[in-house]
């Protein structure tokens, strides 16, 4: 009964999620074109967007020489012909955009018609030089002549009116040998580097699959269907399971596993910053927008809320003493929500592009037809259940919080990690339908062409800036909250005193969830909003500080004649501290609006969000992954590995964010794909600086899984924590107590 | 080494220096955020530090009397005067940094009305290239080349009333931007001066420059809203060049 139920619930969802995308008929236009490299869809011209892909009617041709001799000039000349509007005279008739892979590219002297932007290696036609077909430029061969050099110049052909409407343009792509070169056939089919990535990760996945049971076939010598039977027998619990801790497991992990996705897009976005590039030398631009909108709507909502939803799922029912969630089949139905949604968000990427519209997705240009189609819309179609999923998850914890709590567990004496969820859940139920209706208009305007973001129909043009901070500032703290719950559970533990000042930490929460709603223009600074509404919002967001400092000097006075215990969670949770710290100080500096205004939309603005997100949630909730493991599975995790393993962490967070406060001051703007050559030094820095950071994190996954079997047997109350969660077995039993336990309180305990 | 200097110094942008006067250099609002940043890290780093050096358990220390029981609430701990001093004194701290804000944005939002600046700009951006046109009564000097291109001869020749992605003002003037969006939302950057507004479509945005503050040269002007495939591509250059 239970099952049919369960799978009717299913089918709504899945229903949901395919009536969310009409427009998702899954053609693949754009990326590639494996056929002909000089037809493939490539971003060349890109002020002439009214022609996304190449033009086979205009002949772009790049005159070269038989091969090179090193450091020899040479001068090329690139002419275009054909192409729709092919005029015999009059102004505004082409452009074009040539780059070399080698070597320097130079307009010839006193040229008007060609020149080389500032900071950058192509050549481009001026203004003057659009009124030609053709145009002669320099190159300079590289030092030495064994290689070869790839030339790819784009032709455009412009019909002479204004606006880029009738203009059409090719790309040609030509290979140059050095004299001494060793010719190699280049295969013809190329692929792009993120699908080199998915290939890759496809390859090993099959690999590993095949192996595993392969050995299983042979080790045990069992019949392939048998293996699977024993699989599936192994797996289907989980699959079916309403049990607060299985589905709390399953939330850590699928967040964690999405964190690892978002960390491999931020990975790429760091080695497309690596130095200056081209369009479409590593990612093209539009494949750099992409990436960056799902590394941010990955992080937030699909690792990020999960984490904490899987932290919460779990110990809320065990700190208050309760044996399930009020409605355990609700929270399966939340937690099943995510990876479908996830999925959906991700289609984009096999339908040509996925949404790339930035997390914020900012109307009229997410309403408009400039954003990747269907991509955007699976990104909306996929937020849209991550809203449906967080809001029932937080009925859920609500209820269970209220009607749910054991003997002695009064309001004030709830742990503080479920003090921060009881807040954060009223934040998500204020803050989550607000951006789900967004949404849904959006999705209004994007698939049954509803006007509610058409500027030019007369919508507001920043409605959707209101409607999505109203939502998207309590969201920073629905994430942040829990991470402090959660470091107030370690410190407390590790420093084996009482949290002080519980009554002013629950206040300071609760203050900072009632101003979360009243600061939300502070991202909207820029915008020319209402001086006085700005005025506002920067005082407010100025007095956020007050309670966190509070937090802060409450965990540090916590410490202060406490006998501190150095354990892993305990590390984790004090470099939170400080790189949390770090986090708060430059919001402070980021809320004054004149200042604000040089660093809006900046890397400084990166780099405070990445101190308080990773910062902050992700090491405190890292922390926390290595304080409750023993609860739930029996075991210790690895205390070398894990120290070892924050020791990489922190050092390179640090030195991968850190510079990010520079390279903002100096003026780099966030979601730029490529940026000024004086700032190469620091980019590359912080590139080297997060790809360390993102491998180190591969020991956590290391530890987790050689814990599981190799780990010391836990105990009860490994820590010598207090709350109710420690008085229970590891792991705990099916229904979580045997006995429905009672608090007892330390005043009465003496007498 | 350029690398560490390059992490110790940074070339803040121009604007700063302007601050209603008072504001700049020591004492002025960035000084004082900086200043009371490094404090304020300090501390907490510092108080850090100490617990882990006099705090540590060692082995054989006996229990505190309120440890931690499992199963038990502890006991309370706190001490209201201490509490609330941490309350007090930050919340003094952020209203005083409130109040030292709100001068350089007398001077930021005072945009000058059109018939009071020597010229206004309009500045029209579309995805993904900068606009912008001279008012029709405006002469342009004879000595603003810099977006006019070269003539048959190599020649510099003069600016036209409009250019693309290229700016050339006069210094010592006061500049006024209107800024307007003919398609999404963008963002109007000055970079190395650290004026930045939203360009947004159907709602002209202003923004002005007094270019006396600022030496004459070449600057950059970004785009620093995301506005699609080109957003890091649409580039202008402006140059403040001394009129004669």
């Amino acid at each position: 009964m239970n099952l049919r139920k369960l799978s009717i619930g299913f089918l709504l969802a899945i229903l949901v999620a395919i009536s969310a995308f009409p427009t998702g008929n899954g053609l693949p236009t754009g990326i590639t074109d494996q056929n002909t490299t000089d037809t493939v869809i490539a971003n060349g011209c890109t002020c002439h967007n009214t022609n996304t892909e190449a033009t086979s009617s205009v002949i772009v041709n790049l005159t070269l020489p038989e091969n090179f001799t090193s450091g020899e000039t040479y001068t090329l000349i690139l002419n275009i012909s054909g192409g729709p509007n092919d005029l015999a005279d009059g102004g505004n008739r082409g452009g074009f955009f040539v780059t070399a892979s080698d070597g320097e590219l130079s307009p010839t002297v006193n040229d008007t018609l060609v020149q080389k932007p500032f900071g950058f290696t192509h050549l481009t036609h001026t203004v003057d030089g659009n009124d030609y077909r053709e145009w002669t430029f320099e190159w300079t061969a590289p030092e030495s002549d064994d290689i070869s050099v790839q030339f790819v110049a784009y032709g455009n052909s412009v019909n002479g009116a204004d606006g880029s409407q009738g203009d059409y343009w090719n790309k040609q792509a030509i290979t140059l040998y050095g004299v001494n070169a060793v010719i190699e056939i280049k295969t013809q089919n190329e692929l792009s580097g993120p699908q080199k990535i998915i290939y890759a990760f496809a390859i090993i996945a099959v690999t590993l699959t095949v192996v595993v049971i392969g050995n299983r076939m042979v080790t045990k010598d069992q019949a392939f269907e048998d293996v699977l039977k024993g699989y599936w027998k192994s797996i289907y619990p989980w699959l079916t399971t309403t049990d607060h801790k299985y589905v709390g497991i399953m939330y850590i992990c699928t967040g964690f596993g999405w964190f690892f996705i978002g960390g491999i897009l931020g990975l790429l976005i760091r080695w497309q910053l690596m130095e200056p590039r081209i369009d479409g030398e590593f990612l093209t631009y539009e494949e750099y927008n992409s990436t960056f909108t799902m590394h941010g709507t990955t992080m937030i909502f699909m690792a990020a809320m999960p984490i904490i939803f899987g932290f919460a799922n779990y110990l809320i029912p065990l700190q208050i003493g309760a044996r399930d969630l009020a409605f355990p089949r609700l929270n399966a139905l939340s937690y099943w929500l995510l990876p479908t949604g996830g999925i959906v968000i991700y289609m984009g990427y096999f339908t040509g592009g996925a949404g790339d519209v930035g997390w914020t997705g900012y109307t009229p240009y997410s309403s408009g037809d400039t954003a990747t189609t269907p991509g955007t819309d699976f990104w909306v179609a996929g937020q849209i259940m991550l809203g449906a999923s967080s809001t029932l998850t937080a009925i859920n914890f609500l209820v269970t919080m209220l009607r749910m709590r054991a003997p002695g567990v009064t309001m004030m004496r709830l742990p503080l990690f479920s003090w921060s969820i009881l807040i954060t859940v009223f934040l998500l139920l204020l803050s989550i339908p607000v951006f789900t209706v967004a949404l849904i208009l959006l999705m209004a305007d994007r698939t049954f062409g509803t006007l509610y973001f058409n500027v030019e129909a007369g919508a507001d043009p920043i409605l959707w800036q209101h409607l999505f901070w109203y939502f998207g500032h309590p969201e920073v703290y629905i994430v942040i909250l829990p991470a402090f719950g959660v470091l107030s559970e370690i410190i407390t533990t590790f420093s084996r005193r009482p949290i002080f000042g519980y009554t002013s930490m629950v206040y300071a929460m609760a203050t900072i969830g009632i101003i979360s709603f009243i600061v939300y223009g502070h991202h909207m600074f820029t915008t020319g909003a209402d001086p006085l509404f700005r005025f506002i919002v920067m005082l407010t967001t100025m007095l956020v500080a007050v309670p966190t400092g509070i937090k802060i000097f409450n965990w540090l006075a916590t410490m202060t004649g406490g006998s501190i215990v150095l354990k892993t969670p305990m590390v984790f949770a004090l470099g939170t501290v400080i790189t949390f710290t770090i986090g708060g100080i430059t919001g402070i500096v980021l809320a004054s609006i004149p200042i604000d205004i040089a660093l809006h939309d900046g890397y400084f603005v990166v780099a405070h969000f990445h101190y308080v997100l990773v910062g902050g949630t992700i090491f405190a909730f890292m922390g926390g992954v290595y304080y409750w493991y023993p609860k739930m599975t029996g075991k210790m995790m690895n205390e070398k590995l894990g120290l070892l393993h924050f020791a990489l962490s922190f050092i390179f967070f640090n030195a991968a964010f850190y510079p990010m406060h520079n390279v903002g001051l100096s003026g780099m703007p966030r979601r730029y794909a490529t940026y000024d050559a004086s700032l190469a030094d620091m980019n590359e820095f912080i590139s080297i600086a997060a790809m360390i950071f993102g491998i180190s994190q591969l020991i956590f996954v290391y530890n987790v899984l050689y814990s599981y079997k190799n780990g010391e047997e836990a105990g009860d109350d490994p820590w010598d924590g207090w709350s109710l969660e420690w008085t229970t077995s590891s792991p705990p039993p099916h229904n979580s107590f045997t006995e429905i336990p009672t608090l007892k309180i330390a005043e009465e305990e003496k007498q | 080494m350029s690398l560490i200097e390059d992490l110790i110094f940074f070339d803040n942008p121009s604007i700063w220096n302007d601050f209603g006067g008072t504001s700049s250099g020591f004492g002025g609002i960035v000084w004082q955020m900086f200043i009371w940043s490094v404090i304020v890290g300090v501390l907490v780093i510092a108080w850090l530090v100490y617990n882990l050096i006099y705090f540590r358990r060692k082995d054989g220390d006996p229990d505190h009397k309120d440890a931690l029981k499992a199963g038990v609430f502890p006991h309370e701990r706190g001490n209201t005067v201490i509490e609330l001093t941490w309350t007090i004194a930050p919340l003094i701290l952020v209203t005083w940094l409130t109040i030292i804000s709100l001068a350089p944005l007398n001077y930021l939002w005072d945009v000058p009305e059109e018939n009071e600046t020597d010229l206004t700009v309009e500045v029209l951006a579309v995805q993904w290239q900068w606009i912008f046109e001279m008012p029709s009564n405006y002469t342009i000097p004879s000595e603003f080349t810099k977006c006019g291109g070269v003539d048959q001869d190599g020649n510099a020749m003069q600016n036209m009333a409009v250019t693309y992605n290229c700016l050339e003002i006069p210094h010592n003037s006061i500049i006024r931007f209107n800024i307007n969006s003919e398609d999404v939302l963008h963002a109007f950057y000055i970079v190395e001066i650290g004026i930045k507004q939203d360009v947004v479509p159907n709602l002209q945005t202003l923004a002005w420059l007094d270019t006396s503050t600022v030496n004459p040269g070449e600057y950059n002007i970004y785009c620093a809203e995301m506005c699609g495939r080109s957003h890091s591509q649409m580039l202008a250059k402006l140059y403040i060049t001394e009129a004669a």
